[in-house]
């Protein structure tokens, strides 16, 4: 059944976001041409160009700028929309009468949710890839990684692949925190008989400086416990030690909070489901 | 044997008692009207038969289990509320049923739809709320289902419909199976009911057969209702 939802959820969501990446793929090839053909030093810096193409380049970074912009808020408010409208409103009727499990719904919206995330990142990737190309050949680019990785393990010792890896990890980690923060603050809100919505910005608030003052208290017990290291800045390789310390203590937190909100989400929608 | 039972069963909305310890056994291969005025529990009832709500105290079974995975698949719900969404065509909701629900015939919602006039390629968007609401029940009563549970299913439609709707939901559902039907117009529906329960403040007042109440009060269900529920 969870496929069946994931299937469903996916067409809810792509036919908004497709159309949305072909915006700005077709943007970012017509800010790309503009530039190739009115102005080719752009990534140097003279830039000499006629008035008419400062215009058409104008125009289409700003279009090209506006859909960057429009594509992450629209990925943040569909979480949002998919998850509050679809379970908590009208059609929530609908999808809690389905033969399907609670935790099936909150692990699909997640997932998807997570993936649109992930898609978003890359067309970012993607598309700044296109715009950049000419700038640099690909063997700048490899010899440059090649020359940080060489870089890194003279200066530390250790290879950069940890270092990355554990970045990875903590961003997805935070990433679903962030995501589950949302549906448990909704889940909250729905507790309430009226104005809901206001409800839950308030449990999202109350949930967010509940975790400040968590992790100010773990960061000032960490800073008081390595005071020498913090105070003398230590050499090189400690700081770097410290920085994997706080990536990693960050990334273990995280995932207490997304089991912490996950299971919270699950046991009010089980149980204490009020549907308008 | 019975396919839906309630023992004890209360659910309170905060220091709001909806229903106060309600025990109702409801057998299969028959209609069942569940009356009342508003507010008086009606909803709350279907809400906490279809897993909806989860009970305060007491306990409630569909066919000996508690509301889940397992009694969703065999519960048929029409909600009070249109529950579809806007940007889905009626085709591609018949899809959505048909992958939820093995029980769900997908050429009976199609015959239906002709019936009634509906365009299978229309997004519900466009439609009027009676429309809709009829496409829900279309959906609802095109699975054969072992407990049908229509929540004022035919509130927003117009007197032709309603016949129409109420003879779908007569022609359409198994033997062994039972509808329970909420409503407050009851002129409508009392032709087809077999059994009625009166609800009033979350509390069940009178269970009976209709042909009891024609023989032993000598009047019909609505005159009954409107007697019992004076205001």
């Amino acid at each position: 059944m969870l496929t069946k939802l994931l299937k469903n959820e996916i067409k809810a969501t792509g036919r908004i976001f497709l159309p949305l990446y072909g915006a700005l793929l077709i943007l970012t090839i017509v800010t790309k041409l503009a530039l190739t053909f009115g102005a080719p030093d752009f990534f140097s810096d003279n830039v000499a160009t006629n008035p008419f193409m400062e215009v058409v380049i104008g125009i289409s970074f700003t279009l090209y700028f506006i859909a960057v912009v429009a594509l992450s808020v629209m990925t943040l408010v569909m979480i949002i929309q998919r998850f509050y409208k679809n379970l908590f409103t009208d059609e929530g009727y609908l999808m809690f009468s389905l033969p399907v499990k609670t935790w099936e719904l909150v692990i699909s919206k997640l997932l998807v949710g997570l993936m649109w995330s992930a898609v978003c990142t890359l067309m970012f990737v993607v598309s700044f890839f296109i715009l950049s190309l000419g700038s640099f050949t690909m063997m700048d680019l490899t010899q440059g990684i090649s020359a940080a990785y060489t870089d890194y393990s003279n200066t530390f010792g250790a290879s950069l692949n940890v270092l990355i890896f554990e970045i990875i990890i903590f961003g997805i980690v935070s990433t679903v925190a962030s995501i589950l923060m949302i549906y448990v603050s909704i889940a909250i809100g729905q507790l309430f008989n009226q104005h809901r919505i206001v409800a839950s910005f308030g449990a999202y608030i109350v949930i967010t400086i509940a975790i400040q003052i968590i992790s100010s208290i773990v960061m000032a017990v960490f800073a008081i416990s390595n005071l020498d290291t913090v105070i003398s800045q230590g050499n090189d390789i400690q700081a770097m030690e410290m920085m994997h310390w706080i990536i990693n203590v960050s990334t273990f937190l995280n995932v207490i909070l997304c089991g912490a909100f996950y299971f919270a989400t699950q046991y009010i929608m089980k149980n204490r489901l009020n549907l308008e | 044997m019975t396919i839906l039972n309630a023992k004890n069963l209360t659910k309170t909305f905060g220091k709001k008692t909806a229903l106060a310890q309600i025990d109702l056994d409801i057998p299969r291969g028959r209609i069942i009207g569940l009356l009342g005025p508003n507010g008086s529990g009606k909803s709350t009832f279907i809400k906490l038969a279809t897993g909806l709500l989860v009970p305060t105290a007491g306990e409630i079974t569909i066919d000996g289990v508690a509301p889940g995975v397992d009694t969703k698949s065999k519960t048929s719900y029409l909600s009070e509320r249109t529950y579809l969404n806007g940007w889905m065509r009626v085709n591609e909701l018949l899809a959505f049923f048909e992958d939820f629900y093995q029980d769900f015939n997908r050429i009976k919602a199609e015959n239906m739809l002709k019936d009634l006039n509906i365009n299978p390629n229309d997004r519900l968007k466009t439609m009027s709320k009676g429309t809709k609401e009829k496409v829900q029940l279309i959906l609802v009563m095109s699975r054969s289902a072992e407990l049908y549970l229509l929540d004022e299913p035919i509130g927003g439609v117009d007197p032709a419909a309603r016949d129409y709707i109420l003879n779908t939901i007569i022609t359409n559902y198994k033997e062994d199976a039972s509808v329970i039907i909420s409503t407050h117009l009851i002129a409508d529906i009392e032709q087809i009911l077999d059994d009625i329960v009166f609800i009033s403040n979350g509390e069940i007042t009178l269970t009976s057969s209709v042909d009891e109440i024609r023989e032993t009060h000598n009047q019909s269900v609505d005159g009954l209702f409107r007697e019992v529920f004076k205001c």
